[in-house]
């Protein structure tokens, strides 16, 4: 998983894994081409949009984390 | 049966070293006008949500970016091949116009963080509320706060804009002030640019030291797909 990307760097503390995991969901969940009205996803009755919107703050308060631990 | 849609390409013909797909199908071409969609079969009516899922979605995206520039579709797509058809024929100069943009280019994120000290955030209690006044000057601090972290956040957004405008053939920026400032910006860069790019970016580090910063990329041009698409097929213009 992290081998696919060229770089990922909060400072030089971070898990880059979970990181690229993260940042995966918030590109592959939140953002592409829509055809409209095609698009049915389940999980746990979670909508899309609600799920996009945790996993971008999720990276924030991870990082938010790793950063107080400093 | 469905099919899974998980990105639009042009120029290319046939497919090698693929990964499998959700679900582990096999992942295919299909042909549509110019264009053509790598697609794998999909026997349910759902997609879903899982780790597993959405990197497999991202693997099959991803594998075809060193060849060309796709176009991904959202993860969750499912579609017949005649919608399928249909979508592309109906938006044809659309979809190539997004290609022209983002062609040659790949998408490199960043997120700026700032944590904001409490002297700074105008929102920290000062006490117990005894009285309305007290309640309205609270309210009125909070409401100031708010709008300092709203400039700080534009103020951050112009400044990461500045550094690489040289750089990128077009960017989305969303800045979500919270306690937490935080500007997220999707830059479209040139592939020849990408050295550059880096380096500028590691030099913003450096004249910026109070801002926590977290770059990714190369990823396929998620950010760049899909606005002036969507805001056609929501509203009707062709």
């Amino acid at each position: 998983m992290s081998s696919s990307f060229d770089q990922i760097i909060v400072n030089e503390e971070w898990d880059s894994t979970d990181l690229s995991l993260l940042e995966t969901l918030d590109h592959v969940l939140n953002r592409g081409l829509v055809i409209a009205g095609e698009i049915t996803i389940s999980v746990a009755d979670i909508d899309l949009i609600f799920l996009g919107l945790n996993v971008l703050v999720s990276s924030v308060e991870t990082a938010h984390e790793v950063l107080r631990k400093r | 049966m469905k099919l899974y849609a998980y990105c639009l390409v042009e120029d290319v013909d046939a497919l090698d070293a693929i990964p499998l797909g959700i679900s582990g199908a096999a992942v295919r071409l299909l042909q549509v006008d110019e264009f053509a969609v790598l697609v794998s079969n999909f026997d349910s009516d759902t997609v879903a949500v899982t780790r597993e899922n959405a990197l497999d979605h991202a693997a099959v995206v991803r594998s075809v970016l060193d060849r060309t520039t796709p176009l991904p579709f959202r993860f969750g797509t499912l579609v017949t091949e005649q919608q399928l058809s249909i979508y592309i024929s109906a938006r044809r100069p659309a979809l190539q116009s997004r290609f022209e943009l983002v062609r040659g280019c790949v998408e490199m994120s960043v997120k700026v963080i700032r944590e904001l000290s409490s002297d700074n955030s105008m929102t920290e209690s000062q006490g117990e509320i005894t009285s309305g006044t007290t309640f309205l000057e609270e309210k009125r601090r909070e409401i100031r706060g708010g709008e300092q972290r709203a400039a700080e956040a534009n103020d951050i957004s112009t400044w990461l804009h500045e550094q690489v405008e040289n750089l990128t053939r077009d960017e989305q920026v969303t800045v979500r002030p919270s306690d937490k400032l935080v500007v997220a910006a999707a830059h479209l860069v040139a592939r020849d640019k990408i050295p550059q790019y880096k380096e500028t970016m590691a030099a913003a580090r450096e004249i910026r030291p109070e801002l926590h910063f977290l770059f990714s990329g190369p990823w396929p041009p998620y950010s760049f797909a899909n606005m002036e698409l969507e805001f056609k097929s929501q509203f009707g213009v062709s």
